[in-house]
């Protein structure tokens, strides 16, 4: 069956793959994170995906001259056995307190509307054991699960309905509100919450029709820009300035505006139905990890996925203090910007090697 | 046995004596050798007959042939026209005993003509059947009545009945190493993917299980995740059914002494999917198919739903509706999770109650159950009234999807639900409900993704879908069964 | 294989996970007392006198709703004493109303207060605020004996419905929209007892913080008219010897600035329709020809101009701001927009208004 074959992920999985590994808790706190901007913000996304369509080239690019391998190979190759490995454990490191980051944003988010009053160590380890359960049925699976996972959460873009009722257009002029010094802020904070899309780099090598990579995975990236500037448009049509600075997790009031007859917190189905986007952005993540894992013991085994959930669990559950993890999880989303900017530097040294050789 | 010895010159059971005369003045004979190896088969009756072809002894069982038709088939051909027997019968090698006691017990009449030697079976196998019956566990209002019967040769005709066509094979093999069950499977071979075909076949022949006594076995053993509560293949009683799948390519299994049959690969939609869809007009069949099918995602969540908003959010609820709630559980005792999980319980046992009673005394214990209990617990303060109303729908929405499985899945299901939301509330509730999908997507049916078409095999699937398009649309095969023809 | 048996562990957690919430069990719904109603009186600049309003389902109770009252500067300090007072948890959940008395909005922080509600995850976007003419506490102990709760009451005189005639609700969002957004001030409608009634008279107008002047019905009209609703109140319209009642059916406004922040300029153009339901006076017998309409139309205009025209010259003179006018200027203005600046061009500001009335019909009645 189709399982034993290496060329998995046809050209829909690979929308939905780039789609959902971007969509995770990001969106979020992304107008919040925005906010240097004011209501300028309100296109903002769209200069947030020009970036990652223009990284994303190089690194199909990359990944095109070696069709049959993943970034942690590839590393290996370019790089040299050692500074390949130690440059692969930087990234699962960086893979596995990203995937803590995701966790734990989101639990203080259902801590505060669904669980009050309640550890959350138990759903934090059911989440992890689902997640776990997810990975195991391989990247097919996930990728299923992404889009699974798209089309069950979309509709609630209807709840946005009355908060656009209740809102001024006349918030996005003028357009370009802002100065440079504010612009660099808010990429910085901001891009974080587009990050996902370099995971192509690991799950290349399983496309079917590698030469449409580009254009499939471009589709998911812009879906994703596309919702993001939903948000971020409905957000600044909404809030005044001063509530898109103060406002944590921008989007659930947003869905408080609105109500049903028979549903009266239309909030808390959302932030609960958010699991599933939050499970497809971790099951891709968490993937790569194991096949990280993976290269640098040189060898295949399930268990690598169990050590890596394992460490993100404790990651979350340990009692240190909150300030270190919060800088234990900023470090992870610079690590994060280095994925981005990787590939090209791999481009480099790939064009250099080429040279020599042919000399 | 032994006041049967009426017929002219019968040995009912060859006394030791006897026997051992004949062994001492001549060689041993065929016939005394297929007697010593078939000694184990109690009521194999042996009666010798003067023919035009000299000694004939009949040998056959007498429980697996009925007096008439040996009769008809033996006897009388015997004493007129001994041609007709030797242009019908099968001609057995007398060196083969396994064979010739295997016949036995499958029905066959075997007859020894002593003068040449020769030993030739006749198929006699006349088992106990009943008529063809209207079907109890999937009527419907319009298309055929008639369903399959414990027969698999009655079953069989009936699907040829449907599909005249040369191509349609039976592929018949005998299963079970107590039972020696006969399977047929079914299929037509030139629309049949053959990989799948080929996966049934070795998936048959690998398992190794002593007894078959409902087709239900032989699905559990060859299904792709046998620790799912999910079914992944389609178990139907209707010929009608079969034939509509076998047309798209689809693998039938039959069952000797088993009246329903598997349908393979099949998909999680389909379970919703009743064969009368088909007959109906499209708008009322898309309808009921979206009855069926959010109904089955309901009746999952509805409960579970009254849990989580009791314990952990109200607010949700309108305020008016929340004061009623207030004021209908004040006097119960226990916290929502055990209030539900008691009253999901008894529905439980009513049903099963009501389903192992014959029909007259069910219905009472449905009025007993259902009006006495319910009004009662209600107004002992037992249970509120509204989860009376929601366990209620829910109850009879798990009744909704046309294959009795699936319905009892959705009721296992929903337990899950229901604890995860007295866990954790709505959170538990999706964190169950994103297992439910995460475990569905990793389903396969015969390798076929058991979600699709909603992870597309085939984006034409979707005309089949929940909504079913005019029948004009659906001329095409659809992808589940990766057919050879489109 | 070991990855099959990952379901069945799955559900087998779950069920022993069950027996580990048993301890921590939550507070079942009957326990729980659901705050409807929130009123805040002022005492002094520290303290503030906080009452609650929870009803009370128990058939057999005399009352149907609970009241308790305790004063104390924070919230939720407020909310724990209270819990010491009840017999239920006390939750806000389904905080309906907001109500804070003349005196609190004129003095006490006001933002601060909701702003606590605001921040708490629980309470929903659906709580409505009410300024209260002397105790608001008082209006809770009131007796309604027509009503079965003063908390259901009070949410349905101020819920938004088309029926109501005259309706500026505020709810939790909209205030702190208004109060922190620099192009508008807050209004909250003003309530008020008379005879065992609960009345909306007016509403209060905020100038930044606090409570700066309370303003008639037909203001508050206007002010809804010019944010662009669509659906109004019945105009009631006084000519100079006749009186009379429009039933809006529609209304649009369209303002546009001269983006000019020196000599600020707004051009207004107020478009109405409406069926004329009442009508007394002089051309009482008249109205039968569509001249005769069309002169009418023309009578209500030019009184429609004048009112917008009296009112914004009243704002003008206060120089507050709570229709958002300053938001047409804020639009075409690069750099950041803050409060002094509204309240410097609302103090420049000129206008040019345009009020097109259509009468569509005038009854069956001719």
């Amino acid at each position: 069956m189709s399982t034993n074959k290496r060329k998995l992920l046809n050209s829909y999985h690979v929308v939905f793959l780039a789609q959902s590994s971007m969509f995770g808790t990001g969106i979020l706190t992304l107008p919040q994170r925005l906010s240097s901007l004011g209501y300028s913000e309100a296109f903002f996304p769209l200069l947030l995906g020009i970036i990652a369509s223009l990284t994303l080239w190089p690194m199909i690019w990359i990944m095109s001259k070696y069709p049959n391998e993943n970034l942690f190979r590839i590393n290996e190759l370019l790089l040299g056995k050692w500074i390949g490995k130690s440059m692969n454990m930087l990234f699962i490191f960086q893979f596995t307190l990203f995937l803590a980051a995701i966790i734990s944003n989101y639990m203080q988010l259902i801590q505060t509307t669904a669980l009050p009053e309640q550890s959350t160590t138990i759903p934090v380890l059911l989440l992890i054991l689902l997640l776990i359960y997810i990975v195991n049925g391989g990247i097919k699976s996930v990728a299923r699960f992404c889009m699974m996972a798209f089309f069950l959460t979309i509709p609630l873009l209807y709840f946005l309905r009355w908060a656009i009722e209740k809102g001024d257009v006349s918030h996005i002029f003028p357009l370009f509100n802002y100065n440079l010094k504010e612009m660099v802020e808010a990429i910085r904070k901001g891009y974080l919450s587009i990050l996902g899309y370099e995971l192509i780099l690991f799950y290349y090598p399983y496309i079917l029709n590698q030469k449409k990579a580009f254009k499939h995975a471009l589709l998911g990236v812009w879906i994703s820009i596309i919702l993001c500037l939903i948000t971020t448009f409905v957000s600044v049509m909404y809030y005044s300035e001063w509530q898109l600075k103060n406002v944590e997790f921008t989007v659930l009031q947003l869905f408080k505006a609105g109500e049903l007859t028979f549903i009266e917190r239309i909030d808390i189905i959302g932030m609960t139905m958010w699991v599933f986007l939050v499970l497809s952005t971790m099951a891709a993540y968490l993937w790569s990890a194991k096949k990280g894992l993976d290269s640098i013991r040189s060898k295949k085994n399930k268990l690598h996925i169990y050590i890596i959930a394992a460490v993100v669990f404790l990651i979350i559950i340990l009692p240190y203090s909150h300030e270190i993890r919060e800088k234990l999880f900023e470090v992870s989303y610079y690590a994060g910007y280095l994925l981005i900017v990787w590939p090209i530097f791999l481009s480099i040294v790939h064009l250099l090697r080429k040279k020599k050789v042919q000399q | 046995m032994k006041n049967r010895k009426l017929v002219r010159t019968t040995i009912g059971r060859p006394s030791q004596k006897r026997e051992q005369n004949k062994m001492k003045d001549q060689p041993e004979q065929p016939i005394e050798i297929i007697k010593k190896h078939t000694s184990q088969i109690n009521d194999v009756i042996y009666k010798k007959v003067l023919t035009d072809d000299g000694l004939v002894t009949v040998i056959y069982s007498n429980s697996l042939v009925e007096k008439m038709t040996l009769q008809i088939m033996v006897l009388m051909p015997l004493a007129n026209h001994l041609n007709q027997i030797h242009q019908v019968s099968e001609i057995m090698d007398l060196s083969k005993l396994e064979e010739i006691y295997f016949k036995l017990i499958s029905g066959y009449t075997l007859l020894y003509f002593h003068q040449t030697n020769l030993l030739v079976g006749l198929d006699t196998y006349s088992a106990p059947s009943r008529t063809i019956t209207n079907t109890e566990t999937e009527s419907t209002v319009i298309g055929p009545q008639d369903s399959f019967t414990e027969s698999l040769e009655t079953n069989i005709s009936l699907v040829k009945r449907r599909i005249r066509n040369p191509m349609l094979k039976n592929e018949n093999r005998i299963i079970g190493s107590e039972t020696n069950t006969n399977i047929s499977i079914l299929y037509i071979d030139d629309i049949v993917n053959k990989e799948n075909l080929e996966t049934v076949r070795s998936r048959i022949d690998k398992i190794n299980y002593p007894a078959f006594n409902d087709i239900s076995i032989l699905k559990q053993l060859m299904e792709d995740n046998p620790y799912s509560p999910f079914p992944q293949f389609y178990l139907t009683v209707r010929p009608d059914s079969i034939s509509h799948y076998l047309i798209d390519g689809r693998i039938a299994i039959l069952m000797d002494s088993s009246q329903s049959a598997i349908i393979c690969p099949t998909s999680f939609l389909e379970m919703f999917v009743s064969i009368e869809d088909y007959y109906n007009r499209w708008t009322t069949a898309s309808l009921l198919r979206f009855l069926r099918f959010f109904g089955f995602f309901l009746t999952i969540m509805i409960t579970p739903m009254y849990v989580s908003t009791l314990t952990f959010h109200p607010e949700i609820l309108p305020y008016e509706l929340l004061l009623n709630l207030q004021e209908s559980r004040a006097k119960v005792p226990f916290p929502p999770l055990f209030e539900v999980l008691f009253i999901e319980l008894i529905i439980e046992v009513l049903r099963e109650a009501g389903s192992r009673m014959p029909a007259k005394v069910g219905q009472t214990i449905g009025i007993v159950g259902g009006i006495v209990i319910g009004t009662a617990a209600v107004e002992a303060g037992l249970i509120s009234n509204i989860l009376i109303v929601l366990v209620a729908t829910s109850a009879l929405l798990s009744f909704l999807p046309p294959i009795f499985l699936m319905s009892n899945t959705s009721r296992f299901v929903r337990y899950i639900f229901i604890l995860s939301a007295g866990m954790f509330g709505l959170m538990g509730q999706m964190l169950a409900f994103a297992w439910l999908i995460a475990h569905l997507l990793r389903l396969n049916s015969l390798g076929t993704p058991f979600m699709s078409p909603i992870i597309p095999r085939k984006a034409g699937d979707l005309k089949d879908g929940i909504f079913r398009f005019p029948i004009t649309f659906l001329r095409n095969k659809t992808g589940i069964s990766r057919s050879q023809k489109k | 294989m070991k990855v099959k048996f990952i379901p069945i562990v799955f559900t087998f957690c779950l069920t022993m996970l069950a027996g580990c919430t048993a301890k921590e069990l939550k507070i079942p719904l009957e326990d729980i007392g659901m705050v409807g109603v929130m009123a805040f009186d002022y005492l002094d600049e520290e303290q503030s006198q906080i009452t609650v309003a929870i009803p009370q389902y128990d058939p057999q109770a005399k009352e149907h709703t609970q009241i308790f009252s305790v004063s104390s500067d924070l919230i939720s300090k407020g909310i724990v004493e209270i819990e010491t007072l009840s017999d239920k948890k006390i939750v806000l959940n389904q905080l309906r109303v907001v109500l804070v008395n003349e005196q609190f909005a004129l003095h006490g922080d006001v933002q601060n207060a909701i702003k606590q509600l605001y921040r708490n995850a629980e309470v929903g976007n659906k709580v409505l605020i009410a300024v209260v003419k002397e105790s608001a506490g008082d209006m809770l102990k009131g007796e309604y004996p027509d009503k079965p709760s003063v908390i259901f009451y009070l949410n349905d005189l101020l819920q938004p419905s088309i029926n109501t005639a005259f309706n500026p609700n505020t709810n939790i969002h909209d205030f702190m929209y208004t109060q922190t957004n620099p192009v508008f001030d807050s209004i909250v409608p003003f309530l008020e007892t008379k005879d065992g009634k609960i009345e909306i008279d007016g509403i209060a107008l905020f100038k930044g913080e606090v409570m700066h002047k309370r303003l008639s019905t037909n203001e508050g009209l206007i002010i809804q008219a010019l944010q662009g609703r669509k659906k109004l109140a019945p105009l009631n319209i006084e000519l100079k010897k006749e009186k009379l009642l429009i039933d809006l059916i529609d209304s649009k406004v369209k303002i546009k600035s001269n983006k000019n922040l020196e000599e600020p300029k707004l051009n207004i153009e107020l478009k109405m329709s409406g069926t004329l339901i009442e009508f007394r006076g002089e051309r009482e017998n008249n109205l039968k020809s569509v001249d005769e309409i069309a002169e009418l139309e023309k009578d209500v205009n030019e009184k429609v101009k004048q009112d917008i025209s009296k009112f914004l010259e009243e704002l003008k003179k206060i120089e507050v701001d709570p229709i958002g006018l300053t938001e047409n200027f804020r639009m075409h203005y690069k750099g950041n927009w803050d409060k002094a600046l509204t309240n410097e061009t609302i103090s420049k500001l000129e206008w040019d208004i345009q009020v097109d009335t259509s009468i569509l019909s005038t009854g069956i009645l001719r």
